[in-house]
């Protein structure tokens, strides 16, 4: 094993052995997001005949939201044990800790997917086909990449600041509305009786692109964010 | 293995360093004294490349900073306010976070352990030990990778007296390969271990004591420093 | 301030400034051709775009002074980055007010969701107003250094929010926006380049303006300490 994989792996352990110890960040997640999703049917679910339509979005916004609620419990143990020093002082990339974080995030929103997306086709599609759920998981892996990236580059600035509950939502939502908008696309495009390939390979290429960008962008700027 | 010079770091308008060059070699425990807001624990983050100097250059075993922290990193031990372990883990779970991040191999995570007494309680999650043993704990993480250079800020601070004992030890039989930068406001301890003394005022070196240096003549020239 | 350098080069923008918005007022709506399908609110486009185009570029100088704060940790560049931003959003918001009440006129509504540029400029403003709460948040070299980095991602997402607001709008109503833009006779091509430019100048006026007045501020604060420490106690 090479000494940056041997990093990573003790970093996302570490991160995962703290969440299974203290239960604090998967579970609250779950629970918003099937809190959010029963607020969007009692907001205007009950209004329409049929929901298939509005699934879609009704499922990222949710994921969205429940996004920014499990990035922003990012570093919240080397904040409050302060402990984030001992990572500065190890010789790890700074690269590596940006993507053991975002590793770690891609974990938290599979969990929540995994009970969400089945909970939303139940609750707001009308016949539900088996395939699309292998089509929705792709979807889900395709924004995964780009929330957590992002999601991570701007919880590092926001844990340690003043009124960091509300600086990451209103810093990291703005920036997430093109992976709300093409996530959304895409699974309604294959949703219920649609089956729009062309749009749904369109969409979930945008995502694949936005995540390479602010892959690229947090490759350049990381560094900076603990650089003293 | 420490080059320092001219170096400046300001908070703000006020600087915390304020022109300040330091050297140390191998084999040299170098106690820094002097009052509080002098500069010392900014000096120490500057060494251990947790702070960046608005001025001046710094090279740690020969590796110029800012562009070759990286390679000085597994040099530096660095032992500060903090204990730097996370308290939900266990004890072995933290020294072993530190093997895999410093490369150190995983048989140390044991050893290390018996080293400062806390064998019994590997398993048990921080948060369930006293003040001491976190402290004997945070001994075990700043010597799990070997560091060629110890940067000790306050260390004897809430220890317990196997973990006086312990640091103590790990200060005499220190070698001619290794440097140590001590942190700290008790003349008797800075008098005991120091090879070299160096007193600090308001960002710079206010005066400088070669060889061991009695009690007595710290107390009197500290007091001079802070009159 | 015993130099004059930086007062007189920004009184030279401003007139140039004055000269040409008035040019390009008088040539908007009193010399440019009437559009034959919009009528008299097509003159808006003459603003509404060049304001639009201004703001993109207020927010590229913004990109372009993060990076190199990052790289030289100048505290001018930091400066720079944040009269940029407060500029491109108040050029923005501009965007998308005019934008509102050309949608109004032409469409008899004020939002129209289905087009991707104003619905984008929404996006931007909410982005970059977040800047300043970040900002806000932070203290020191870290405020510069955070500010400098989120003024990268910020810009990473303009485009990304276009794109994928315009990809949304063509699935759902395909080729809704060919107005504007393309087919523009001579006549309204100069006056809206003349417009154009005139922006261009008043966010080159008001950015050097604010500059200074920052740096006037910083002298003013400094003197101030140097006084209060020379006072006898």
């Amino acid at each position: 094993m090479t000494a940056a994989s041997r990093q990573f792996r003790a970093l996302l352990l570490k991160d995962l052995r703290l969440e299974l110890r203290t239960r604090q960040t998967a579970i609250a997640m779950v629970l918003f997001a099937v809190v959010a999703m029963m607020a969007f049917q009692f907001g205007f679910g009950f209004r329409v005949d049929d929901t298939t339509p509005l699934a879609g979005g009704i499922l990222w916004a949710t994921l969205a939201l429940t996004a920014v609620l499990g990035v922003g419990r990012s570093f919240v143990p080397e904040r409050e044990q302060r402990v984030l020093d001992g990572l500065l002082l190890a010789p790890v990339s700074r690269n590596l800790l940006l993507v053991a974080r975002a590793a770690s995030v891609f974990v938290y929103l599979v969990v929540v997917e995994v009970i969400t997306v089945p909970l939303v086709t139940v609750f707001f599609v009308q016949d539900p086909a088996a395939t699309d759920f292998a089509l929705i998981a792709v979807v889900c892996v395709a924004a995964n990449f780009g929330i957590s990236i992002l999601g991570s580059l701007l919880a590092a600035m926001a844990v340690f600041s003043r009124a960091r509950e509300l600086l990451l939502p209103v810093l990291f939502l703005p920036a997430l509305l093109p992976v709300i908008i093409a996530s959304a696309g895409a699974t309604h495009a294959v949703l219920g009786v649609s089956n729009d390939m062309p749009e749904y390979q369109g969409y979930v290429l945008f995502l694949l692109v936005y995540a390479v960008i602010f892959a690229l962008v947090a490759y350049a700027t990381y560094d900076h964010v603990f650089d003293d | 293995m420490i080059e320092a010079e001219g170096l400046v770091r300001r908070f703000d308008a006020r600087a915390a360093l304020n022109g300040l060059s330091l050297t140390l070699d191998a084999g040299e425990v170098l106690a820094l004294i002097g009052p509080n807001g002098a500069g010392k624990t900014t000096l120490l983050r500057v060494i251990a490349g947790l702070l960046r100097p608005d001025e001046g250059a710094i090279a740690v075993g020969g590796h110029e900073y800012p562009d070759k922290r990286q390679a000085a990193r597994p040099l530096i031990g660095y032992l500060g306010h903090d204990p730097l372990v996370y308290l939900d883990l266990t004890a072995a779970q933290n020294l072993e976070f530190y093997a895999d991040l410093y490369g150190a191999p995983t048989d140390r995570v044991l050893s290390g352990l018996e080293r400062v007494g806390l064998l019994a309680r590997a398993y048990d999650p921080v948060r369930t030990f006293s003040r001491g043993m976190v402290q004997r704990l945070a001994l075990a993480r700043l010597m799990m990778h070997d560091p060629r250079l110890l940067l000790l800020d306050e260390p004897f601070a809430g220890l317990d007296a196997a973990g006086t004992e312990l640091l103590e030890s790990v200060l005499r039989d220190l070698g001619d390969t290794r440097g140590v930068v001590l942190v700290t406001h008790d003349m008797a301890i800075a008098a005991r271990h120091a090879t070299r003394v160096v007193g600090l005022r308001a960002g710079a070196v206010a005066f400088e004591a070669l060889g061991p240096v009695g009690h007595e003549e710290l107390v009197q020239r500290y007091s001079e420093v802070i009159s | 301030m015993t130099e004059t350098g930086p007062g007189r080069s920004i009184a030279l923008w401003g007139t140039l400034t004055a000269v040409l918005s008035t040019a390009a007022i008088v040539g908007a709506f009193l010399v440019a051709p009437e559009d034959a399908d919009q009528g008299i609110i097509q003159r808006i486009f003459y603003f509404h775009v060049a304001i639009a185009i201004t703001s993109m570029v207020a927010f590229a100088v913004a990109f372009v002074a993060g990076v190199l704060y990052l790289r030289k940790r100048e505290r001018r560049f930091d400066e720079i980055g944040v009269v940029s931003i407060g500029l491109g959003v108040l050029f923005s918001a501009l965007t998308v007010l005019t934008g509102s009440i050309w949608a109004k006129a032409s469409w008899g509504i004020w939002w129209q969701w289905s087009d991707p540029r104003l619905v984008t400029y929404a996006i931007v403003v909410l982005l970059y107003v977040s800047y300043f709460m970040l900002r806000s948040s932070v203290d020191g070299e870290r405020q510069a250094r955070y500010s400098a980095i989120f003024s990268v991602v910020a810009f990473a997402s303009v485009p990304l929010s276009f794109y994928a607001v315009r990809v949304a709008q063509s699935f759902i109503h395909p080729v809704v926006f060919t107005q504007s833009g393309a087919n523009m006779p001579n006549t309204m091509l100069v006056w809206f380049v003349v417009s154009q430019v005139a922006m261009l100048c008043l966010f080159i006026t008001l950015l050097k303006l604010e500059l200074l007045q920052r740096r006037v501020d910083q002298a003013l604060g400094e003197l101030k300490l140097r006084l209060e420490a020379s006072r006898p106690v």
